[in-house]
């Protein structure tokens, strides 16, 4: 299925053929509250509420505010997260989410897409099994 | 420059210094990161992030701190308006009106309107209580304070000071304006009161006092308090500005409750004995004991003196124990000096508040037995008004002493509201007819055919009666063609001590 853009424009969600959901932010984007809740909604609609694995691209993201990491808090279709970043500022960035929230599915962060994609998917089989 | 003289980034010395500004306290100080997302970068983003959670934290902490505070504050107020209202009535109480007294004292300058103090008590609290039950109670107490509030102005205070007892600051008036809200009070509290399908009406005694130069607030409630008594002693349902001479009476009662208190113990009181006459014989078939105080300084003093005050003192207690020792422990050496004469009965006056005592029956048993006197000979009088209201203590009292066999009898028959029907079921052996019903006896006809009924009443609910008061043959006469049996009166003797009694007894029982 084609991406489908985040209400603000900064992002996209688009649901893989692998079966897991991927959110991409665009780079060097403030992401705020209101960013972080259009693309949950996002992700739940594409998801049609069902739970899938979820990538979430932030890689070179400028900064990401503590009212939208909140947001994250929040449960939606997503049943795992890999947060996929390149730089330390990323790491940073992705352990601050994870530190002081306390996401409502496991999360991790990786600097390697196909690390991140067998993470999801040692998940995924797990749901399915 | 780096110590080794190569170039150092700048953004390191642009981390110096936000951190220092942090430091400083300034915790929105935020740094820009570069587009490289290096290291250094990752640690202006890091020190960015923390010092966006350590503002959160701090605004948090300053919120919490502020809702704390709020809320102590809150509490305290609460607990001030705790302290300072009655919880039942909402009303302020003693301790804030107090402090409104003492605030209307300092700010009033216009010697023509100054604050002045009502205290109101309410005349028959005690009775709707004891009848109608402690909740009906408290509603009146709550429609007591809300007529209150409406005959006041915006600016006078309502207090409960507790019980039944009301006070209201006027706070600046003309006298004649207090004494107008005195009597809207007055008059606002004498209209009946609805307490669910009972209708009770309690009217209030009002006491003035307006302030006078250097009074404090204590002494304007209590001038108002002195003249509340002076309008319940006065009939009730009145209001009483205080004048000075009610504090000389007031000093009286205190002389009189503190010297009451030793005179038993000093030897100042004794027992006179009024005979009770069987009518149609002339036998004496009784004596009534009456108190009379002899003092010291002010001669004998007369029991309407001073029971009302031994009375209201709880010192009754004292005093009817005595009576009642002191009136056995006679009869017992009657007996004994003239046993021959074991056929006449002594009367003793017991008060509410005796009947309260628990220890009142093992008393007059014990205190029979230690003298000799059969139970048969006592009898106890008590006012049909303490009958009437008796309540479950008081009646298992009265049976325990029927039980022993004491006589009891009801007095002041006629004076109190009793209910006919209740002369049936009253706890009584005889009945005492009070002396006002048989004043106009030989001159009214009307009164003559009511006494008679009155006796024919006694008769039928089979108890035998006595009238009091009788002071010439005529009246006598009149009684006995009635069918009274006893009576009692200065035609038959005036009371006596103990020695002649017995002369009495002993020239009564010579044949005619």
């Amino acid at each position: 299925m084609a991406p489908v853009i985040v209400d603000g424009g900064k992002g996209s969600v688009e649901l893989d053929d692998g079966g897991y959901v991927h959110l991409r932010w665009l780079p060097k984007v403030d992401i705020q509250v209101e960013d972080a809740r259009a693309a949950m909604a996002t992700v739940n609609d594409v998801c049609q509420d069902q739970p899938h694995p979820m990538l979430v691209d932030m890689a070179s993201v400028a900064s990401v505010s503590r009212e939208a990491r909140a947001i994250w808090s929040i449960p939606c279709s997503a049943s795992r997260i890999a947060l996929l970043g390149r730089s330390p500022v990323d790491r940073v960035l992705a352990n601050f989410f994870l530190g002081v929230h306390i996401p409502p599915c496991p999360t991790r962060f990786f600097t390697s897409r196909d690390d991140a994609l067998a993470w999801l998917n040692t998940g995924q089989a797990g749901l399915t099994a | 420059m780096s110590p080794d003289g190569e170039t150092a980034d700048p953004r390191l010395q642009e981390l110096v210094e936000g951190i220092v500004r942090l430091a400083a306290g300034d915790l929105e100080a935020r740094l820009v990161a570069s587009e490289d997302g290096d290291e250094i970068d990752a640690v202006i983003t890091g020190i960015n992030l923390l010092a966006e959670e350590l503002g959160h934290i701090h605004a948090e902490l300053e919120e919490r701190v502020a809702a704390r505070t709020a809320m102590l504050r809150r509490t305290q107020v609460e607990l001030e308006l705790m302290a300072k209202t009655d919880a039942l009535t909402g009303l302020a109480n003693r301790h804030l009106l107090s402090e409104r007294i003492r605030d209307a004292i300092a700010a009033a300058s216009d010697a023509a309107r100054v604050p002045a103090v009502l205290v109101l008590d309410l005349d028959s609290f005690k009775a709707i209580n004891d009848t109608l039950g402690h909740s009906a109670g408290d509603a009146v107490l709550v429609e007591v304070s809300r007529r209150l509030l409406s005959v006041v102005r915006a600016e006078d205070t309502v207090a409960r000071l507790g019980g039944d007892e009301f006070a209201v600051l006027i706070d600046g008036a003309t006298e004649e304006e207090t004494l107008a809200i005195a009597q809207r009070a007055r008059d606002a509290l004498q209209e009946s009161v609805k307490i669910g399908t009972e209708t009770v009406w309690t009217t209030a005694s009002i006491g003035v006092c307006i302030q006078r130069p250097g009074y404090s607030p204590e002494d304007l409630i209590r001038d108002a308090d002195i003249a509340m008594y002076q309008a319940k002693s006065e009939g009730r349902n009145k209001v009483r500005r205080f004048h000075p001479d009610m504090l000389d009476a007031v000093l009286e009662r205190s002389r009189i409750t503190s010297e009451l208190r030793s005179a038993a113990a000093g030897g100042e009181l004794a027992l006179l004995y009024q005979p009770v006459v069987e009518l149609a014989t002339g036998r004496i078939a009784g004596v009534e004991a009456l108190v009379r105080w002899h003092h010291p300084v002010h001669g004998t003093i007369m029991p309407d003196l001073f029971i009302g005050i031994a009375e209201e003192t709880g010192l009754i207690l004292e005093l009817g124990r005595w009576v009642l020792q002191e009136g056995i422990a006679q009869l017992g050496r009657w007996k004994a000096e003239a046993p021959e004469l074991a056929d006449f009965g002594l009367h003793v006056n017991l008060s509410a508040a005796e009947l309260l005592r628990s220890d009142l029956v093992d008393e007059v048993r014990e205190t029979l037995a230690r003298h000799g006197v059969e139970p048969r000979r006592l009898v106890l009088e008590i006012t049909e008004t303490v009958l009437m209201s008796r309540g479950a203590g008081e009646e298992q009292i009265l049976h325990r002493l029927r039980d022993l066999g004491v006589g009891l009898q009801i007095d002041d028959f006629g004076t109190g509201y009793s209910s006919i029907s209740y002369l049936r079921s009253l706890p009584a052996d005889t009945v005492k007819v009070d002396q006002s019903l048989i004043r106009n006896l030989e001159s009214d006809p009307r009164q003559h055919k009511f006494v008679a009924a009155v006796l024919q009443l006694i008769s039928a609910a089979e108890l035998n009666a006595i009238v009091e008061g009788i002071e010439t043959e005529g009246q006598s006469s009149r009684l006995q063609a009635m069918g009274c049996q006893y009576g009692q009166g200065y035609l038959y003797g005036r009371p006596v001590d103990a020695a002649q009694v017995l002369e009495r007894l002993r020239g009564a029982v010579q044949p005619r």
